[in-house]
């Protein structure tokens, strides 16, 4: 069907009303994404008719609808730090928003996070997910800060053909990669003087699932599935 | 060409949408408070069902936090650009779950039987008042098909059986009661 000006004017009024509706409403949808002129004269009967909505009386929605709007934008409250663009994070957390709901803790035995470690002090902790009674991990420094030691508990195996990958994500940029998490196994990832001072200053680790073998990119490309933010005892 | 009316809230939902473009999460709080109740209404007037009107309501807000920053002026006030996320969310809906079918039928009848025919009253009187009168202008079947079509999203069936006659007809109507209604808004 051509785009004449008259067909154009009578579908987009009927488009807004909704009684466009079907396979007519999808070809006019593709017909809004093609051209600037049909847009422009959605968003004038958007405009015109929209009016007929200040008579309609309010009424209050039940609270479960804005808790179910949370649920579904950030399903892991407690993990997410401030909002605002900061770096990689606003994403991050929208993809973590993909994962079963995870709450994660990881213990720092640490009393000043700036400070490089002292000689003996070292993080520990547990990732855990909340339908699962014991930890899906447990995590601690070792070897005088210079690794960490991942031990798998309840974490059970990527699906054929894919792998967690463990990050640390710092306060701004891009995570750092600390290899790929093997279930069933200890895991002793050598902490380069990079990824040890930027632990300790942003205190946050991730864990995505990636393709085997780990992200092809450097970056995380799949879903982040435990992002869990460390506090201090 | 008249100026529509002012909306007051219209730089502060302006400011809103900017810091929710942002990411900002305080911002769209204080959205959802300021706005939710005008929305829901909308969606409930549209559904008829309570089930259909929430979870249109949430797809909206869910839609308004990753496209804030799609918001321009050209498509109308802040308000109305997100009032219109809900009526198409809340149309979809109801086109998809066949809303109208499961309890429908009564629901038309009782529109039916209302002798000043089946808006009510005072969404005729409110449509007239808006659009600068131009609705005045149009034959009562004509306003009334098209205010039944955006108040109450009926389709061109419904508005066929709720107003007894034939489908072709009623379309008519609607088309040229649109057409009419923009020449007069133009003038």
């Amino acid at each position: 069907m051509k785009k004449t000006p008259e067909r154009i004017e009578s579908l987009a009024a009927e488009y807004v009303l909704g009684s466009l509706k079907g396979q007519a409403r999808s070809r006019f949808e593709r017909w809004m994404m093609e051209s600037g002129r049909v847009r422009q004269e959605v968003w004038y009967w958007e405009e015109k008719l929209g009016q007929l909505s200040d008579q309609v009386p309010a009424r209050e929605p039940p609270a479960s609808v804005w808790q179910a709007i949370e649920h579904q934008l950030w399903p892991q409250k407690p993990a997410v730090p401030s909002t605002g663009g900061r770096g990689l994070w606003p994403a991050w957390s929208l993809m973590a928003t993909a994962a079963a709901l995870v709450l994660a803790v990881i213990l720092v035995q640490q009393p000043d996070p700036q400070a490089l470690p002292e000689p003996g002090s070292r993080l520990s902790g547990a990732i855990v997910q909340a339908d699962v009674s014991d930890p899906l991990w447990l995590v601690s420094e070792s070897g005088g800060q210079r690794h960490l030691r991942m031990r798998s508990v309840a974490a059970s195996s990527a699906q054929t053909g894919k792998d967690y990958e463990l990050w640390v994500v710092p306060a701004e940029g891009n995570p750092l990669s600390l290899g790929v998490v093997l279930v069933g196994d200890v895991l002793q990832v050598k902490l380069t003087d990079e990824a040890r001072t930027m632990l300790h200053e942003s205190r946050t680790l991730a864990i995505s699932l990636e393709p085997e073998g780990g992200s092809p990119t450097g970056a995380p490309t799949g879903p982040v599935l435990h992002v869990t933010r460390l506090h201090e005892l | 060409m008249t100026i529509t009316t002012r909306d007051p809230d219209r730089e502060e939902l302006m400011r809103l949408l900017l810091a929710i473009a942002r990411s900002d999460r305080r911002a769209f709080q204080q959205l959802y408070q300021k706005i939710s109740a005008r929305m829901f209404g909308l969606c409930m007037k549209l559904a008829g069902q309570r089930e259909v009107a929430e979870e249109a309501l949430q797809d909206a807000f869910v839609q308004i936090w990753h496209h804030a920053s799609e918001y321009h002026s050209d498509r109308g006030s802040p308000l109305s650009w997100m009032l219109t996320i809900a009526r198409y969310r809340t149309l979809d809906l109801m086109r998809s779950r066949a809303v109208r079918r499961t309890g429908g039928e009564e629901h038309l009848e009782h529109l039916e039987d209302q002798r000043s025919g089946p808006l009510d009253e005072s969404l005729r009187n409110a449509g007239a008042k808006q659009l600068t009168g131009c609705l005045d202008e149009l034959s009562d079947v004509q306003r009334d098909s098209i205010l039944l079509s955006y108040y109450r999203g009926l389709t061109h069936d419904e508005l066929a059986m709720a107003l007894s006659s034939p489908i072709g007809t009623v379309k008519s109507w609607i088309r040229r009661g649109l057409m009419a209604l923009k020449r007069c808004l133009e003038r």
